[in-house]
């Protein structure tokens, strides 16, 4: 028998008709293609005092100006929505009661576990690229004209933090399942955020792997790309942590 | 092959404050209905979550169709069907789909499961709501969707707890059939319930818990059952006093 296939299709089926996995989906997306153009467009509207706030990388009112702006509300943005995401995926059973009739079935929790670590990369994958393509689509609308060789490149990186935001999100889902509710997902997902962005805005702790990808696409470079080494780590040990957590419960509490 | 469905031997598992199970020994007969009843926080619930895993005993065995619970793999749990605390019925998904996901998981062959889930709406009388999604369903029919869920295979072992819970009359009957038809195939089924009239109408066997421990039996067939059941309990009560 493959469990593993059957908790797949079990939980495709579940997250395709996902309300809260397609409103995150949309939020992220729409959210930094919408905050990106109202940015371009300040820059352009000759308000010295606006462009002033928005800052020199903005001000240009060019592709390098509408990629910096989408990767640094995606690092913060993306970060939030990919943790809802995972906070649900992993959460709602114990939110609405569904974990109870987990137990004793031939697919295991550890294989239902896994296959929700599956369909939240594929979805985390499928927004990543969405976002990418908005952004490129959000240049052409705007008016930047047809990117060039570093806007392209600024759209992978802008792929790439998408991908690398997904994966220090992970926790969430370990922290849902820890915690058995919601809440402790998006906690866990607001405290990642809080001290990225901080080490970020202060400059340290850039090899944190928590911190790498925000640091490495505002400030991409040989050494920030290195740190982006130690980013797979929280995937690999709080995705075996949740199914460790899955595979060893019991309803005690 | 052992000749029981479920055998419980010499189980213990307390929760911290001392509430749960404590010496439990208990079989269900394949074929056989074994109901079990007690009043609120007498174990009940928590002899059947030791039987699906959701708790492990301290002490004791669970052996579900001849194996022990901790070793029963997949060729084992597909031929289990339960309803324990809440049914697998995900809000935003209607009946018939929450039945197809239950199949899923239960290592039914996909080509099997169309069918399968168009018996079980019928035998439950379910048809109606077999595209409404089950966040819209009331309570007794969210129960009979679990209900589904826990029989459409045919299982060789059921285990429901409290399984009337919000049923009205017809759900309670179409239940009562679906149940004496499985024990006539030869299911072993472990029902709990506070209705003593509705146990003694389809159960083969009627144990009494109290306290965590099982305290008796109850003769189906008695004349004044209620009468037997509080005399049990009282018993107990006073006995660990």
């Amino acid at each position: 028998m493959n469990t593993l296939r059957a908790a797949l299709a079990v939980e495709t089926r579940k997250a395709r008709s996902s309300i809260v996995l397609r409103v995150a989906a949309g939020l992220v997306v729409v959210g930094v293609c919408g905050l990106a153009t109202m940015v371009i467009l300040a820059a352009r509207s000759g308000n010295q005092e606006l462009i002033a706030k928005l800052g020199p990388d903005a001000a240009t009112a060019d592709w390098p100006a509408l990629l910096a702006t989408g990767v640094q509300i995606t690092a913060a943005g993306g970060l939030l929505g990919f943790g809802v995401g995972a906070s649900w995926l992993f959460g709602r059973e114990f939110a609405e009661g569904t974990v109870a009739a987990l137990f004793g079935l031939p697919v295991g929790r550890d294989r239902i576990a896994e296959a929700k670590l599956v369909v939240y990369a594929a979805w985390a994958a499928g927004v990543s690229i969405l976002l990418a393509l908005g952004l490129l689509i959000t240049g052409l609308a705007t008016g930047l004209g047809p990117p060039d060789t570093d806007a392209l490149t600024g759209l992978a990186r802008q792929l790439a933090l998408g991908l690398l935001t997904a994966l220090i999100a992970v926790p969430a889902g370990w922290a849902s399942s820890w915690g058995r509710g919601l809440l402790p997902g998006i906690a866990v997902t607001i405290g990642i955020l809080v001290v990225a962005q901080v080490s970020v805005l202060g400059g340290f702790a850039s090899w944190l792997p928590i911190v790498a990808p925000a640091f490495w696409a505002m400030q991409p470079s040989a050494s920030t790309a290195l740190t982006l080494l130690t980013v797979p780590l929280v995937p690999l040990i709080f995705g075996a942590a949740t199914v460790s957590i899955w595979m060893r419960l019991q309803l005690d509490r | 092959m052992s000749a029981d469905a479920l055998r419980l031997c010499a189980v213990t598992r307390r929760y911290v404050g001392g509430a749960g199970l404590t010496d439990v020994d208990l079989t269900v007969a394949r074929g056989e209905i074994h109901a079990l009843v007690g009043l609120n926080g007498a174990g009940k619930s928590t002899l059947m979550k030791l039987v699906v895993g959701m708790l492990r005993p301290q002490s004791g065995t669970v052996e579900v169709l001849g194996t022990d619970v901790a070793h029963a793999g997949p060729p084992t749990w597909v031929r289990v069907g339960t309803l324990i605390e809440y049914p697998l019925a995900y809000g935003h998904l209607d009946g018939r789909t929450n039945l197809s996901l239950a199949a899923r998981l239960r290592s039914i062959p996909a080509r099997d499961i169309s069918a399968m889930v168009g018996g079980i709406l019928d035998e439950l009388d379910l048809r109606r709501y077999a595209d409404v999604r089950s966040r819209r369903m009331s309570l007794g029919n969210k129960q009979r969707l679990g209900l589904a869920a826990a029989l459409q295979h045919d299982p060789d072992l059921i285990v429901l707890d409290e399984p009337t819970n919000a049923l009205d009359p017809s759900g309670i009957i179409a239940l009562r059939e679906a149940l004496l038809r499985r024990a006539d195939n030869g299911a072993g089924i472990l029902v709990s319930s506070h209705h003593l009239d509705e146990v003694a109408r389809i159960a083969h066997r009627i144990s009494v818990l109290a306290e965590g421990r099982v305290v008796g039996t109850l003769d189906p067939d008695g004349i004044d059952i209620e009468r037997s059941f509080f005399a049990l309990v009282h018993a107990a009560t006073r006995n660990t006093a």
